[in-house]
Parts: C-alpha cells; structure tokens; sequence
C-alpha cells in the first residue's frame, strides 16, 4: 500500500492508502475521542462522538470509517468538532438513564470518560422519562437497556467474534432496543453466554453479575494468564481487587484466540463452589488428621518407593501443568515403572505426517470437516473460528453420530458411514481445514489420512494438557483395582476420578493430589492440597502443540502448594533427579 | 473588605449535599473569615435576605411547586447561583419517578405500601403541588455554575467557593472535581 500525507491539528502525518483518519492519528500518537469503535470489531461509524473537521468536505467525518487521502487536512478539536461532540453526548446522555451514581460500571464507563472529558455538566435536553426492561435472564451476565447507548458494539462482538448472531437491534430511532434472536430473554435465546459482549460494552448496559457492584473498574489490577479448562488454552486477563479475582475478562492480544473466551473460560471457571483442601491430610485411626507438609511428603515418597511395580498405580487429571507432568514421568513411568500410569481423559488418535494448523488459520479456509468432535460443547472458541469461517463462505462438513450445537451451521451433516464423502468434499477444496476429536473411529482416522497432502489438521484433544500427558507415557493402563498403591494427581477435576474410590481395593493406600474435597479425597488415605489453576504458574502445551504459559496470579490458598512444587519434593524425597524445575514465574501485569 | 454573603438551600434533596458541604471541616472556619452565611436549611436562618446575597446554593431536583418557587425566590436574590449534586444538574435520583409518573409513585407511596392502613395522599394547600416531571434546576431558573457529583465532595465545594471568592467563575470544573457519582 502506498504512503499518504496529511495533516491533523497542522501536525504532517504519513499514513498508508485505506487506512482510516482514526488509524492515522492513532499512529502519530495524536488522540480522538471514540465511543463505538472498537479495535477488534468492524468500525461503523455508529455513535458520531470521533467526528472530525476535513478539508473541503461539506460535513464533519467520523474519523472511524473515513479513509485518508493524500494532502488531506483534518483538525479533530477544533471548535466545530467539539461542539458536535458535546451535542452527540447530550442526546446521547439525555436519552436514557445515564446518571452514574447506582452503576456498577462507574470509573470505567466510556459514555462518563467522554462527558468529563467535554465537561459535559448539564444538558439542554429534558430528563429521561421513558423506562426499559433489565433482563438477568442469562446465567452469568445481564443487560440493563436504560444503560444502553446503541454503539452495536455488542452486536458486532456476537456476530463477528463468536460469529453466533444472537443479538440485533429492533425499531428504529429512540425506541431502538438491543434484542436477541426473535426478541427472547436473552436466557432463552441462541446465545452461548460466552460473554464477549459484556467485555465490549462500553457502559454499565451489560454486566458480569459475580463481579457487579465489587469494586470501582477504576480501583481494580488485571493480570494476563491463560485459561486451562480445555485444550486450546487461550489468553485470558484476569481482574482483580486488592488480591481477590473479581472476574475473567478477553486478553486482545493475548494468545491462541486473540480475546475470545466461552462461557466455560469467563463464566464458570470462577463459579467453582467445591470446598477447597487447606491442608495435608494423613488417615490415622480411620481419620483424617492435619499433618505438616514434611510428614506427608515422606509418607507418599515411602509409600509409593517401597511398592512393588506392578501394583503400582499413577493416574492423572491432564490439568496439570508440563513441569507436573514432566515430573510424574520421571518419578513413576522412568523410576517406579509403575504398572498402571493412566490419565483422565481418553486421546485423540495421531494421524503421522499430518500439517498441524493454528486456530486462526481455520478462518483463511474454503471447507472446515469436523470428524468424532464436538467443539461447540468441549472446545467452545474453536467453533467460533469455524463459524466464523461459515461466515466468511467456507463450506462446514461435519461427521457426527448425532447432531451437536454445530450442525445447524453445517453445509452437510454426515453420518460416520459416509465417510467417504466427507473426505471427497475435503479433496475438491482449495484449502480444507481438518478437526477431529478423540470420537473419531480408527475407520474415520483411515479415510482422513487420505487428506494427509491436502488439508492442515487440528486435533481437538479432550481434557487440557492432554498432548504432553500421553507423551510422556501417563495413559498406558488404568486398572484401579490392580493397584495396592495408588497416586492419583486429581488437581481440580470434578468427578473424573470419584469411581476409582469404589474401584479401588479397600486396603489399598490411596494418595490423593488435589484442590477440592471429593468422594476420591474421603476415601483417601494421605491428601496433597493443591493450588489451583489461578494460584499456580507452569506452562502447557496445547492442542495445536503450542507451549503456553500460566501465571499465579493469587497466592495459593491455605497449606496447598503448585502441582510441580509436591511432585518435585516428592522425587527429591525419592532420590529422582528432579531435572530443573522452574521457580514461579514473575506475575505478568497488563 | 465586607465579606461575601452566601445562602443555600435546598429542593427536593437528600440532604447528602449539605452533609458534603460540612464535610469541609475545619476549612470551614477559614471560609468564614471572608464569607458570611446568611441562611441555610441546617440553620436556624432558612430564607435568604431580601437584600440579596452574592452566591446562591442550590441542591436537589425539582419535584413540585414549591420546590419550584424556592429556585426563583434564590434566583432572584443571588447574583450567581450555583446548582449543586446530580439532583440539582440533571434530576438525578428523584428524576427516577418520571419512569412510574408522579400519579403512580403517589398512590404507591401514601396507599399502596405493604404497612399502610387507611391511607390518604397530603392535599393540604400548604403543601406544594407535585410536577408531571422531575427536572433539574437548569429547566426552571437560569444556573451559572454547574457542581455535579453524588455528593460533590467537600473539595469540589471548597474549590468553588474558592474560585468564585477569588472572582473565577468555574464554568468548567477541572477533571479533579468533576464526577457524576
């Protein structure tokens, strides 16, 4: 693209051909004023508050959409300029109720920046009269009309990011309300709580419920980290308040999914109720009593060093981190050979010389094939990138024994039987995108091999860190009842592990790792306390094979300790080189 | 140097306002070596001097006649007024009626709460007449200076006090003391 001069406030600029008056500036450091924009979504030149004074045109020109021209010469706060913004925040703050005092986003609004920034202390116009519904329909957020502004940021997030079309506008003018799908409560609706909207509403019209009213969005930190509770790991920025985590919010430039999050990762990653384990627990007398972590550390380091390997049992969550993992390895697999190493979750079956692609290459395909996965319902981001790429005209073939979130977005739902055709479609494609996931059969996998030149594949693993947990020998067999000792590294699986309780041979010694009190943890003879996903760093590899890194961003709760830290000192107690073991890694502020 | 003379009062207001303004504590005492308050409604002085006075207070929306006529009585006896909270700039809470309307948010209030027995909406002619609308003082009498704030706090008072005892009409309030809640 070819360079451009302008000028802006008599400053000269270069910018480049297409780009927009607001990109111009923002590249030459100068500042205007936006409302609706968004860097992530499709400018649309909305709300009018970026509205600028160019040269030669008969108007004013929203700086959003505008594109420069050479010579082009803009002033952005000149007398006009203010003036037509102060009057774009009038009606704007006039027309429904924008008074800040009871509004949770307070010190975070961008309507309120706006009006202190144009000391906007009165207005001309008369005082809101007319009322709007709230709808808390939706589990985890909710959306107050009378906060809203009409920017379409929202809609755009739904429609462009998760690519779900929930939310549209209805009427016209000031009656113009938000509305999802055919003017349900949300709660009801297409939507998938996955709450990009609630990140992109620049008012208090959408707001997270756990966190609403907890703190002044002025007053709060928010610290970068990655989301592990499925296999893509992506970015996450977590919002805190004086050392408590507030909410979950989109990490833009954060990795594997720039900024989108589902309602897994934002919502229900924080609604865990499960009783958390403060400290190491021995079983004395048939009960559980507090012992220091020296004890219970050598009790498990004698326990499981003086078993005999074949009945000897390993079975682990894949939540844990590579160093935790890396370290079951060498302790159980290298050391012990333990006779069972098993994992919590099943694997998705290697197709060899396959071209792994990343998320983000899926929207540059003309045909996405879905083979024995479900991404909507286990890895909810990757079926944004696929709908997404629907959107933008890629035809999407699924393979499924029975329909999923995802069909009604397919081109073709085919049953495994028609294999075949799944595979010829990929083949007429230009560029074919490949997910399968651990339901595909050995029959499926076959046929897809047939794609190995053609098409870039992603295997949607089950679980987190699944990849290195099964390269690192921890799912060869799990037989509970085979074991008189038993490691089970649990970490904060909800009820993956609670049958092997009842499977488990009545005398055997069952030492538990884990966050949360669980039938596994009653049945347990000695239990770690373990730090949980937010209290604990370390890194994982995800299902593209990229090496992502979390951050503790809160100190661990009570005794309990990083997954690697009891797996390191136990190897230490077993003489296992414990190979290096990073410290925790500094907290990552944004 | 004659000190000044200022007067508040309030309209239909929380009293959040006032409590804000004797929030300036001691920086009180210092104001009042150049400034008289001639009448206040936590004085025993309520009225402001026919004589006038130089700044006029006013807090809270105005909700009905009487409201109403206390802004023009202060209007028309203060060279500046200014117009003090959310209530008094915008309506603020008390605007919050114009969503049910005042017919409504009467029968609710007087006959229809859960522990009224026998109720009966005040129609004594002491007793101002409630408006069809709630609005801020700016829709009723001309205002010079603009302190919005749920409170304003007792800084942003004792910034205004002190810029118009200095002769500055602060039109715009810098970022410091300019909040809506």
């Amino acid at each position: 693209m070819s360079a451009v001069f302008i000028s802006i406030n008599g400053q000269k600029v270069s910018a480049r051909a297409g780009w927009t008056i607001l990109r111009a500036a923002q590249a030459a450091g100068i500042d205007i004023p936006t409302l609706c924009h968004h860097p992530a979504l499709a400018p649309i030149g909305a709300c009018r508050v970026c509205l600028v004074e160019v040269t030669g045109q008969r108007t004013l020109q929203p700086a959003c959409t505008f594109p420069v021209a050479d010579r082009m010469e803009i002033q952005t706060e000149s007398p006009k300029v203010v003036s037509a913004r102060k009057f774009v925040l009038e009606l704007l703050f006039s027309e429904r109720n924008h008074f800040c005092m009871a509004c949770e986003m307070s010190g975070g609004c961008e309507l309120q920046s706006l009006g202190y920034r144009y000391g906007l202390d009165h207005w001309m116009y008369p005082t809101y009269t007319q009322k709007f519904q709230v709808d808390a329909s939706p589990p985890y957020h909710l959306l107050d009309h009378n906060r809203c502004v009409l920017c379409r940021r929202c809609v755009r997030a739904c429609a462009e990011l998760a690519a779900n079309h929930t939310l549209d506008l209805r009427q016209r003018g000031a009656h113009t309300l938000l509305c999802a799908d055919m003017d349900v409560p949300l709660g009801e609706s297409s939507c998938t709580s996955c709450g990009t909207c609630v990140n992109v509403c620049p008012t208090g019209a959408l707001i997270d419920k756990r966190s609403a009213f907890m703190a002044a969005p002025n007053q709060v930190e928010r610290v970068a980290t990655i989301c592990t509770q499925c296999s893509l790991g992506c970015g996450v920025s977590v919002v805190m308040h004086r050392g408590h985590v507030l909410r979950l919010e989109s990490l833009w430039d954060g990795p594997v999914s720039g900024g989108l999050l589902c309602k897994r990762g934002r919502f229900e990653a924080l609604a865990d109720s499960r009783r958390r384990i403060l400290e190491p627990l021995l079983k004395e007398k048939g009960r559980m009593v507090p012992v220091g972590w020296e004890k219970a550390l050598a009790e498990a380091a004698r326990r499981v060093g003086r078993e005999d390997a074949a009945s000897l049992g390993v079975f682990t969550t894949t939540r844990l981190t590579n160093e935790a993992l890396g370290l079951l390895n060498r302790i159980f697999v290298q050391r012990l050979k333990a006779g069972q190493c098993g994992m919590g979750n099943s694997l998705v079956p290697a197709i060899p010389g396959a071209a792994c692609a990343k998320m983000a290459d899926v929207l540059e395909s003309d045909l996405v094939l879905v083979v024995g996965a479900d991404p909507a319902r286990e890895q909810p981001v990757a079926s944004f990138f696929i709908k997404r790429a629907v959107d933008k005209g890629a035809r999407l073939v699924t393979v499924e024994r029975e329909a999923s979130d995802l069909s009604m977005f397919a081109d073709a739902c085919l049953p495994p039987g028609e294999m075949g055709i799944a595979v010829d479609l990929a083949q007429a494609a230009a560029k074919p995108v490949v997910f399968y996931g651990a339901a595909a059969q050995k029959r499926e996998i076959e046929a897809l091999r047939e794609l190995q030149a053609k098409a870039a594949f992603i295997p949607l693993q089950p679980g987190v860190n699944t990849f290195t947990a099964a390269a690192l020998g921890l799912n060869a067999a799990m037989d509970p009842a085979a074991c008189r000792t038993l490691f089970v590294a649990a970490g904060d699986e909800n009820g993956t592990f609670d049958a092997i309780a009842a499977q488990a041979d009545p005398k055997a010694f069952v030492i538990v790792q884990a966050c949360h009190e669980s039938p596994l943890t009653a049945r347990a003879d000695l239990v770690l306390p373990m730090a949980s996903w937010l209290e604990r760093s370390g890194t994982f590899t995800n299902t593209e094979g990229t090496l992502l890194r979390a951050h503790a961003v809160v100190p661990p709760s009570g005794q309990s300790r990083s997954d690697w830290d009891i797996l390191g000192r136990v190897a230490e107690k077993l003489g296992v080189d414990a190979g290096v073991v990073k410290k925790e890694t500094p907290v990552c502020r944004i | 140097m004659p000190k000044v003379l200022i007067a508040t009062d309030w309209l239909a207001a929380c009293a959040g306002c006032h409590m804000s303004l004797l929030d300036m504590d001691e920086r009180l005492v210092e104001l009042l070596h150049h400034v008289t308050i001639t009448s206040s409604p936590v004085t025993d002085l309520k009225v402001p001097p026919e004589t006038g006075v130089t700044v006029g207070v006013l807090t809270g929306a105005v909700s009905n006649t009487h409201n109403a006529e206390v802004a023009k009585r202060m209007r028309s006896r203060c060279q500046y007024l200014v117009a003090v909270g959310d209530c008094a700039t915008f309506g603020g809470i008390v605007a919050a009626r114009n969503l049910c309307g005042t017919e409504a948010a009467l029968r609710r209030a007087y006959l229809e709460t859960e522990s009224t027995v026998g109720g009966l909406i005040p129609d004594s002619p002491e007793l101002g007449r409630p408006l069809a609308l709630v609005t801020g003082v700016p829709e009723v009498v001309p205002v010079d200076v603009f302190l919005p704030g749920c409170p304003p706090r007792a800084d942003d008072f004792y910034f205004v006090f002190s810029e118009l005892l200095a002769g500055r009409i602060p039109v715009v309030l810098p970022p410091e003391h300019f909040r809506y809640d």
